[in-house]
């Protein structure tokens, strides 16, 4: 069975075999493949060369064209800071949706037309032509509460939940007309799975979760759907108070941050919910051993029960021991999946 | 007193709107401004803190209420001076070089405001000189900064080897937090205190604050 063969059948809650592994990397498999992570972040060839060989070292069953939440934004317009050597960063004081009418002007950024979207686009196309009968190739794009933050400015969005209801909904409107485009551009270059990173959710507690952000997540894993892949829903942070509604995104996978234990996620998410995480990528996965890193894996194996996908927390963080990363796929290969 | 008590509902509801207008009748009808922060906003603050450590707020809310507080401070802040009160301390904060996390950052400037210290706020992703030429031209006596990822922590540390390299170490305290910290993290890069969040991150303040006039 490949990795890609493991991955589809966990997810349509098949015997998978062993237990699947998809832990995220970026700057850890940029600093495996020795290149600077501008480079990483700009060049599709890169991305997919070291997402390659990361997957092919550590045995991972999948490949990611994953890299900064920064891609929709500079399309679009906005103000980014680029380092030579780590994720660019948008810059929150001069954010595009400084102005909140701006956003009636906007148009829908296109993923053909150059850019950083299309730079996405072409690595998906890579992974795909390399490696797409082996490991399962993941897009990515952002959810509805991070786009909007990344336009808006994260500090603004907070406050624009009960001083502007009516601009929230429009501009959650636009970042899924966005990233729904930009879904169906990766899952036609090859994507079998798009990842929805969606961390500002974290913050704003179960009502806006439900009322704002909710609608438009299960828009997005809806439109995945139907374009025939499949989703990973992704919220960084603390979901102990929004996992009951996480459960009703309609998302393939719900991958888990460390502050939520599995027991909750799967309480909450029901049987047929295929979970993944959620070992603490600095503390334990970083900091610790292979024996914590095996020990906290059985944990969340043993809470999570049947439909457990290997990963951890968050991305693998960059100088994470690679005899650690190493014990995660010794765990997953050494445990069939129920 | 039943003011007193409508200006803290408005700060604990984030009603920017409502605290300004009761702030001003108040003031109108000559209540000390002092007493709105000690008996209204520190205790309204508070309460937002342990809601928000709860999980009964969440960060919207404690930015709609820190909003809420710094319409009623714009109208408390110039009588305070006027009147010659001292604030309780004067603080320098920041987000460290190379971290742009500046959320948790703002909640404990407000805090602090709210707490009475004067705050100089000099945002995120801070170089060290910047820090420094601040406490020079502030005169601070506390210094706090704010790191969230695991690979700016060490900027906390380039920060308080830059204070020291300026020879202003000993005029300052310094206060350091943000998810990664701990104690023992504070303790090893030299820093004078740590807190796990905004509300103890002014008590923790205040305590540095006698300390250093002990
Ligand atoms: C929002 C967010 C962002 C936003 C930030 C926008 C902004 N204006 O702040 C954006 C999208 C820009 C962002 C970017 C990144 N992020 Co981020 N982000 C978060 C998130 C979801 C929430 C952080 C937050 O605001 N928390 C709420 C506040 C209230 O809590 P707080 O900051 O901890 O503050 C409290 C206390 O710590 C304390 N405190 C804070 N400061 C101070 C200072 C003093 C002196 C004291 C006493 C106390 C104190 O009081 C506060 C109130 O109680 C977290 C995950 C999470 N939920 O924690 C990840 C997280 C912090 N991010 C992370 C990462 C990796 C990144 C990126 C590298 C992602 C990437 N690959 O591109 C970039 C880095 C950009 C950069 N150079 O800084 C990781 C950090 C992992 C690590 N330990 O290193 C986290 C933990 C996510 C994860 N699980 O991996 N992020």
């Amino acid at each position: 069975m490949t990795g890609r063969e493991r991955i589809l059948a966990a997810l349509d809650g098949k015997p998978a075999g062993s237990l699947p592994l998809m832990p995220i990397t970026m700057m850890f498999a940029g600093d495996f493949a020795g290149v600077r992570y501008f480079d990483y972040a700009t060049r599709a060839e890169v991305l997919a060369e070291a997402q390659l060989r990361t997957a092919e070292r550590f045995g991972f069953d999948y490949v990611s064209a994953i890299s900064d939440p920064a891609r929709e934004t500079a399309d679009l317009g906005g103000a980014v800071e680029w380092f030579d050597n780590q994720p660019p960063a948008i810059i929150e004081s001069r954010a595009l949706l400084h102005d909140k009418s701006t956003l009636g002007r906007l148009s829908l950024p296109s993923p053909e037309a150059p850019g950083r979207m299309k730079d996405r686009v072409e690595a998906i196309r890579i992974l795909k032509r390399e490696a797409g009968n082996d490991l399962l190739v993941e897009g990515w794009i952002e959810g509805p509460c991070a786009l909007g933050a990344d336009l808006r400015g994260l500090n603004s969005l907070m406050l624009d939940f009960t001083d502007d209801e009516d601009f929230v909904r429009a501009l959650v409107d636009f970042a899924i007309e966005t990233e729904i485009g930009f879904a169906r551009a990766q899952v036609e270059a090859g994507a079998d799975l798009i990842g929805i990173g969606d961390a500002a959710a974290s913050l704003i507690g179960p009502r806006l979760y439900r009322e704002f952000i909710l609608p438009g997540e299960q828009r997005l894993t809806s439109a995945i759907r139907a374009m025939g892949a499949r989703s990973r829903l992704h919220i960084c942070g603390n979901t102990r108070r929004i996992i009951g509604d996480m459960a009703r995104a309609g998302a393939g996978m719900i991958d888990l941050d460390y502050f939520t234990p599995l027991a909750e996620a799967r309480a909450a998410c029901g049987p047929a919910q295929p979970l993944a995480g959620n070992i603490d990528p600095v503390r334990t996965l970083r900091d610790g051993t292979p024996e914590t890193v095996t020990e906290a894996l059985e944990h969340c194996w043993e809470e999570s029960g049947p439909l457990y996908i290997v990963a951890a927390g968050c991305e693998i963080a960059r100088g994470t021991p690679y005899e650690n990363v190493e014990a995660m796929a010794r765990f997953a290969r050494d445990h069939a999946a129920a | 007193m039943p003011e007193f008590e409508k200006l803290h509902q408005a700060v604990l509801d984030g009603d920017q709107k409502a605290a300004r207008s009761l702030t001003e009748a108040m003031l109108a009808e000559g209540v000390a401004p002092l007493d709105m922060i000690t008996k209204a906003m520190v205790p309204a603050m508070d309460e937002v803190g342990r809601r928000f450590e709860c999980e009964e707020y969440f960060v919207p809310e404690l930015l709609l209420s820190a909003r809420a507080m710094k319409a009623s401070m714009e109208l408390l802040r110039p009588l305070l001076t006027a009147s010659g009160a001292q604030p309780a301390g004067r603080v320098v904060i920041g987000t460290v070089k190379g971290d742009l996390h500046d959320i948790g950052k703002n909640l404990v400037a407000s805090m602090l405001e709210g707490g009475g210290f004067e705050v100089v706020d000099l945002g995120a992703d801070v170089a060290p000189e910047k820090f420094i030429e601040a406490v020079k031209q502030s005169g601070a006596q506390i210094v706090a900064l704010s790191a969230l990822l695991t690979v700016t922590m060490p900027s906390m540390r380039t920060t308080i080897d830059a204070l020291n390299q300026a020879g202003i170490r000993n005029q300052v305290k310094v206060m350091v937090g943000g998810a990664p910290v701990t104690s023992q993290f504070a303790t090893e890069i030299g820093a004078d205190g740590y807190s796990e969040n905004a509300s103890a991150a002014v008590q923790l303040a205040r305590k540095l604050m006698a300390g250093s006039q002990a």
